[in-house]
C-alpha cells in the first residue's frame, strides 16, 4: 500500500504488507463520544502511525500493541454515526471490514445511551466478521440509574458483550481475553432488504431501531426516568449571543493557560543561545573549524533547537487544553453556536477555537486543529488560518505603520482586519472545493455528549508523547530552513553587499519593483517567512547597514538603529510602505508555523500548495495595494 | 408543523422525514426516526435547533429541521 501523505516508512509495513507478518489486527468502530479516542490511545500509547488513506482526504490512525507476547495492531476506523450514508470516511471503513482486513473489530457503544448508540452495531452485524461489543462507560450508565444485563446480550448477540470503561485500566484484563479468543460472529443480524435504495433508507433504520429494542429488551433497566438533561450552564453554552462570549472567553483563557509551558520551558531554552553559544563558537574555533562552519553550527544548531523546544512546549499547551475542553464534552457547545458563522467557510462551528489560538501565535492554531473531526476540514481551516494576523505581525505592523502613517496607523489595523475576512472567505473557495467536496457538506447533524469528567493521567501521558514528536519532526524540518537562509545571508565581512541574498535582491529589483516592493523590502518580505519580527531587524540591516540579517532573523531581534524611523521616512514611499504592510501580513506565516501545519496535515503537497498561494495572493495584494494608493498618496 | 416551527421546551413525535437518501442516512443514524418522540430544548433564529430525544442532546441545522415534520403528543 502507498502511502502518498506519510513520511513514517514504518507506517507502510503495517499496510498490507502485514498479512505476512504475524500481528493480529483488531478494528476499532464506534459513535463519537463512545470513548473509541482513550481505548486506542490506551492500548497503542506512543505507538501510533498517523496518515492518510491512499488517495483521501480521510485519516488513517494504526498503532501496535503486545499482549502476552503477542503482537496486535489496532487500526482506529473512521466514520462517525453509522456505516451506511456514504461519506468518505464510512465507505474506507466499510471496504477496510468487508475486505477482511481486521482478524477481529470491536464495537463501542456507550451504555448510558444504548438504544442509539448500537446503531452502529446493527449497520455492522450483516457484515459478518468475527467481532466483540464493549459496553463502554458503564460508570456513567450506572450513575444515571441504568442498568445492563451484558450475559443476556452476549446471549442474544452471539459475541462477547463486555462491561467496560475505556478510562479504568482494570477492566483492560477482561477486554485482552476477549480479543484473544475472539471469532464468533453476530447470531442473527437484522434482515434488510438486499437494495437501500432511497425508498428504504426510513425502512432499513426502522427494521435496525426493532432490532435493537428486540435485543436491549429485557436488558436494559431504567430505575429512574431519565429527563432532558439541560442544565443551567448548558442554557448559557448554547445561547446565541451569551454562548458565543463564553466560547471566545474560554478560547482566550485557554490561550493563555497553553503560554504557561511556553514561558516555562521556552523561557529557559532562550538562555540557551547566550550561554552556551560564545563557548561553542570558542571551542569549534580553537579545534580548528572554519568561521563560516561555526557560525553555521552555533547559529542554527542552537537557535533551531530553542525554536523546536518553544514549539514543542506551546503545542503541548494548547493541545492539552483543547483535548481537554473536547474531553469533558465542551467543544461540542462551541460547535453549536458558531456553526452558522463557519458553515460559511465550510467547517464544523468548534474550528473556531484555534482560530482565537491563531490571533496569538499560528502554531498553536495548527496544533489547536486537532480537534476538528475530519483531515480535509483540519486541512482548510489551516490554510484559512494563515490569514489570521498572529502577534509578532500585530506587534510589528504598528512600529512600521506609525513611522510613515503616524495617527494612520489605526485605519491601516483595521484595514488588515478586513482584508483577512474577505482573504478567508476567497480563500474558503478556493480549497475548499478539493478539501471539503460540496456532497459532504451537509448541516450540523451532531451529538452535544453529557459533560464527563477528564481522565488526567491519560490526558497527560498523550500530550508529552505528542510534545516530543512535534520536537523532534519541528527541529528536522526549522534545522534546514535554517541552514538555507544561513547560507543566503552569510558573509565573511559582514557586509550585507557580499551576500548571496544581497546579489539575488538587486538581480530581481525591477520584477518586485512591479509588485510595489523595493529590492530591500523584498528581502524583508522573504525574512518575514521566516520570522515576523525579523523584519524590523531586516530592514534595519538593509537600509543602514547595521547588524547582521541571519542573527536578527534567528534571534527574532527587534532591535534597530538609532535613526531607523527617518532613513526609513526618507527611503520609502508611502504607497511602497503601505504595499509592504500588506505583503507582510498576508504571506506565509513564519517557518515554524509552516512546520506546524506540515506536522498537523502530514502533507507536503498541500503544505507547499497552500504557501505558494499565500506568497502569490501577497504580492497580488502588494500590487493592488501599490497602484492604488500610488493614485492618492 | 416542521422542526423548524416547534417552539422551545414542545415535546412531539416525528410524523415523516423528507430529504435524498443521505440526509435520510444521516439523521437516523443519529437516532431521529419517524415515530420517535423529540423534546425541543432550544430554537432561536439563526442557530442550530437544540433537541432531545433517545436520551440524547442533538443539534441540528435549520434547514435540516425544515424536513423533519412533527405532531404533538397528548
Amino acid at each position: 500500500m502507498s502511502c502518498e501523505y506519510c513520511d513514517d516508512a514504518k507506517f507502510n509495513k503495517t499496510g498490507s504488507g502485514r498479512a505476512k507478518t504475524n500481528a493480529r489486527v483488531i478494528a476499532l468502530l464506534g459513535q463519537p463520544n463512545s470513548g473509541k479516542s482513550t481505548l486506542f490511545n490506551t492500548l497503542t500509547g506512543g505507538h501510533q502511525h498517523v496518515g492518510n488513506w491512499p488517495g483521501k482526504t480521510v485519516e488513517k490512525k494504526e498503532g501496535e500493541f503486545q499482549h502476552k507476547g503477542k503482537r496486535y495492531i489496532a487500526a482506529d476506523l473512521p466514520g462517525s454515526y453509522s456505516l451506511s450514508a456514504g461519506s468518505e470516511e464510512e465507505i474506507v471503513t466499510r471496504d477496510y471490514i468487508a475486505g477482511g482486513e481486521a482478524d477481529v473489530v470491536c464495537i463501542l457503544a456507550d451504555a448510558s445511551q444504548l438504544e442509539r448508540s448500537l446503531y452502529m452495531l446493527a449497520d455492522f452485524a450483516p457484515l459478518n466478521v468475527p467481532a466483540i461489543l464493549l459496553l463502554n462507560m458503564m460508570d456513567v450508565a450506572k450513575d444515571k440509574g441504568i442498568t445492563v444485563d451484558a450475559k443476556l446480550l452476549e446471549e442474544r448477540l452471539g459475541i462477547p458483550a463486555l462491561p467496560f470503561v475505556a478510562s479504568n485500566p482494570k477492566d483492560y484484563g477482561a477486554f485482552y481475553a476477549a480479543i484473544e479468543n475472539a471469532g464468533r460472529m453476530i447470531k442473527t443480524p437484522p434482515a434488510l432488504p438486499d437494495t437501500a435504495e432511497k425508498s428504504d433508507v426510513l425502512a432499513s433504520a426502522d427494521i435496525k431501531f426493532k432490532w435493537i429494542e428486540n435485543l436491549l429488551d429485557g436488558a436494559v433497566k431504567k430505575t429512574q426516568e431519565s429527563a432532558a438533561a439541560f442544565s443551567r450552564f448548558d442554557r448559557i453554552a448554547t445561547s446565541r449571543v451569551m454562548g458565543k462570549f463564553l466560547a471566545i472567553g474560554i478560547g482566550i483563557a485557554g490561550l493563555i493557560a497553553a503560554m504557561i509551558p511556553l514561558f516555562a520551558i521556552g523561557g529557559a531554552a532562550t538562555l540557551a543561545p547566550s550561554l552556551l553559544g560564545p563557548p561553542a563558537a570558542a571551542f569549534l574555533l580553537g579545534v580548528g573549524f572554519s568561521p563560516f562552519l561555526t557560525s553555521l553550527i552555533v547559529g542554527s544548531v542552537l537557535n533551531t533547537f530553542v525554536f523546536a523546544i518553544e514549539m514543542a512546549a506551546f503545542v503541548f499547551g494548547i493541545t492539552f487544553v483543547f483535548s481537554f475542553l473536547e474531553d469533558i464534552g465542551y467543544m461540542a457547545r462551541a460547535s453549536f453556536v458558531f456553526d452558522s458563522v463557519m458553515s460559511k467557510l465550510g467547517l464544523q462551528g468548534k474550528a473556531i477555537m484555534p482560530f482565537f489560538v491563531s490571533l496569538g501565535c499560528t502554531i498553536g492554531g495548527a496544533a489547536g486543529t486537532r480537534i476538528i473531526d475530519t483531515w480535509g476540514q483540519r486541512t482548510l481551516a489551516m490554510a484559512l488560518m494563515w490569514a489570521v494576523p498572529c502577534a509578532a505581525i500585530l506587534s510589528v505592523v504598528p512600529v512600521l505603520a506609525n513611522i510613515f502613517f503616524g495617527s494612520g496607523t489605526l485605519f491601516i489595523m483595521l484595514g488588515i482586519f478586513a482584508v483577512m475576512v474577505v482573504h478567508m472567505m476567497i480563500t474558503a473557495k478556493v480549497f475548499g472545493r478539493s478539501l471539503v467536496p460540496e456532497e459532504g457538506r451537509t448541516g450540523m447533524i451532531m451529538e452535544l455528549p453529557p459533560y464527563h469528567k477528564p481522565k488526567w493521567g491519560l490526558l497527560f501521558k498523550t500530550m508529552l508523547l505528542r510534545s516530543t514528536d512535534i520536537f523532534l519532526r519541528a527541529y528536522k524540518v526549522v534545522f534546514i530552513i535554517t541552514i538555507v537562509f544561513f547560507c543566503l545571508t552569510w558573509t565573511a565581512d559582514g557586509n550585507v553587499e557580499n551576500s548571496i541574498i544581497y546579489k539575488v535582491g538587486r538581480f530581481i529589483d525591477p520584477v518586485s519593483r512591479f509588485f510595489g516592493l523595493g529590492w530591500q523590502l523584498f528581502m524583508a518580505f522573504i525574512a518575514a517567512a521566516f520570522a515576523k519580527e525579523a523584519v524590523l531587524g531586516v530592514l534595519s540591516a538593509l537600509y543602514l547597514g547595521s547588524g547582521n540579517i541571519f542573527e536578527t532573523a534567528v534571534s527574532k531581534s527587534t532591535e534597530t538603529a538609532e535613526n531607523f524611523g527617518a532613513v526609513l521616512a526618507e527611503a520609502i514611499s508611502k504607497p511602497e510602505a503601505l504595499a509592504f504592510l500588506f505583503a507582510m501580513s498576508f504571506t506565509v506565516p513564519c517557518v515554524n508555523a509552516m512546520a506546524s501545519t506540515y506536522l498537523e496535515n502530514r502533507s507536503m503537497k498541500w503544505t507547499l500548495r497552500i504557501a505558494g498561494y499565500y506568497m502569490v495572493t501577497a504580492l497580488f495584494l502588494s500590487l493592488v495595494v501599490f497602484r492604488v494608493s500610488s493614485l492618492f498618496f | 408543523m416542521t422542526m423548524a416551527e416547534a417552539k422551545k421546551g414542545q415535546i412531539c413525535a416525528i410524523r415523516k422525514i423528507r430529504g435524498e437518501a443521505r440526509f435520510l442516512s444521516r439523521i437516523t443514524a443519529i437516532g431521529l426516526t419517524p415515530g420517535c418522540p423529540v423534546e425541543i430544548l432550544r430554537s432561536d433564529k439563526r442557530q442550530p435547533i437544540l433537541l432531545y430525544s433517545r436520551d440524547t442532546m442533538i443539534a441540528l441545522s435549520r434547514r435540516e429541521g425544515e424536513k423533519i415534520m412533527l405532531e404533538a403528543v397528548k
